[in-house]
């Protein structure tokens, strides 16, 4: 497989083949940074793709000697997301009440599945409800850290912000979700499978 | 430490990151804390539960949509157009075509008496054709004739033999055979002599022009007994 610079420079010289090569890369990472911050899979294709076009239209701002293309690739994408957050926060308070509503539909009439599919998928569930409710600030640093793996200092660029900020807002976002997954936990009943052991 | 402290810290202190001074300052905070022991116990939670977390998969169309959006309809290269080009040529109708127009052509030439590399003007005539096609047909039907005959005649050979051989004569004469020449008589034999020398003139005209042996035949048939 190519490098992503090589990518870069072929996609710049006109070459299709290189671009479809960049998004078969790095298509599904940047889906689910989408689909952390929107936990709705049609929303999150509409924002991966829109987050491409804007990569294809300023593909010649990127700098290898500046970073790596997938923290480049994750800063535009970050941005953007960003700029969605802002545009759709008055609608998405009334979606907000209404996925509510529609995950206690869900509830009240569960279907027959195995044991363990029920329970990786009210894991997802909770996962993706508690992140919903983290400030925009604290869920992007805690989904790039603990959902896309990145590191301390890619974080630091991808978000544009100083190290010691980085570590911060993870730090406040894991006690934020932490504190939020504990309360939910609370209310659905006992955890499927808490895997801490002597939690008090 | 405090219970801020180690709040601020918590992070650090589960990823590994602290050193061993701070470390320890926190460990032995969490051994006379409980709630704070709680809190770290809820944060490792929480962090596994993220790590945890499966990768999804975007929808298959979801990489054809963005190139549609970016790039538009995917263009062929050269080597698929050229590819798309020939593609008619590999299939078996088409060498099943050029083969019986190869055979049909073999035909015409063969049957025209045509000598391709040594072409001249009159050879393109189509009457030079017909008349080439018409002499070549007729001389074919000769030699199918003449074999027909050759046949024939060799049939009426065999078909003498037996009768002369079935003959009570000449079956008397040739199981005493082996002992002729002790006899030394050939009187015996008399009887045989005008098949014999009849099939002796059949078995000649068997190797003669067509005609001839028609002839030999009917010959053959007069003389026999």
């Amino acid at each position: 497989m190519e490098h992503d610079p090589e990518l870069v420079r072929r996609c710049l010289a006109g070459e299709n083949s290189a671009w479809e090569a960049l998004l078969h890369v790095h298509t599904r990472r940047i889906y689910n940074l989408c689909y952390r911050f929107t936990g709705r899979p049609a929303e999150a294709e509409d924002l991966t793709q829109e987050v491409f076009i804007k990569i294809f239209q300023t593909l010649k701002t990127f700098d290898a000697a500046q970073g790596a293309f997938p923290t480049w690739l994750a800063r535009v994408a970050r941005n953007h997301l960003v700029d969605h957050y802002r545009r759709t926060k008055k609608d998405r308070v009334t979606s907000s009440l209404e996925d509510e509503l529609g995950g206690l539909e869900e509830k009240a009439s569960p279907t027959v599945e195995p044991t363990a599919k029920v329970e990786s998928r009210e894991r997802k569930e909770l996962l993706q409800q508690a992140l919903d409710r983290l400030s925009p600030d604290l869920r992007e640093a805690v989904v790039l850290r603990d959902l896309q793996d990145l590191d301390y200092d890619e974080i630091a660029q991808v978000l544009g912000v100083p190290g010691g900020t980085v570590k911060s807002r993870i730090n406040r976002g894991r006690l934020e979700l932490a504190r939020v997954i504990k309360r939910m936990e609370g209310m659905r009943g006992p955890a499927p499978q808490s895997g801490t052991g002597g939690r008090t | 430490m405090t219970h801020l402290e180690l709040e601020n810290l918590a992070s650090e202190y589960l990823e590994g990151q602290l050193d061993a001074v701070r470390r320890a300052q926190a460990e032995e905070h969490l051994r006379d804390c409980g709630p704070c022991r709680g809190l770290i116990s809820d944060l490792r939670h929480a962090m596994e539960l993220c790590q945890s977390a499966e990768e999804l998969e975007p929808a298959p169309w979801l990489i054809a949509k963005i190139m549609r959006a970016t790039v538009g309809e995917r263009k062929p290269t050269f080597r698929e157009q050229v590819a798309a080009f020939f593609r008619p040529a590999t299939q078996p109708r088409l060498a099943y075509a050029v083969a019986m127009a190869i055979f049909s052509f073999s035909i015409i030439v063969n049957a025209a008496g045509l000598n391709l590399r040594k072409l001249t003007l009159a050879d393109l005539n189509p009457r030079t054709w017909f008349y080439e096609a018409n002499r070549t047909g007729h001389l074919l039907y000769a030699r199918v004739e003449k074999f027909y005959y050759d046949l024939r005649v060799v049939y009426e050979i065999e078909s003498r033999f037996r009768q002369v051989r079935s003959e009570p004569g000449n079956q008397e004469q040739e199981a005493p055979k082996p002992e002729a020449p002790a006899g030394g008589s050939t009187d015996r034999q008399a009887p045989g002599i005008n098949q014999l020398a009849a099939l002796q003139g059949l078995a000649t005209t068997a190797a003669s022009p067509t005609g001839v042996a028609t002839e030999t035949v009917a010959k053959g048939r007069s003389l026999s007994p």
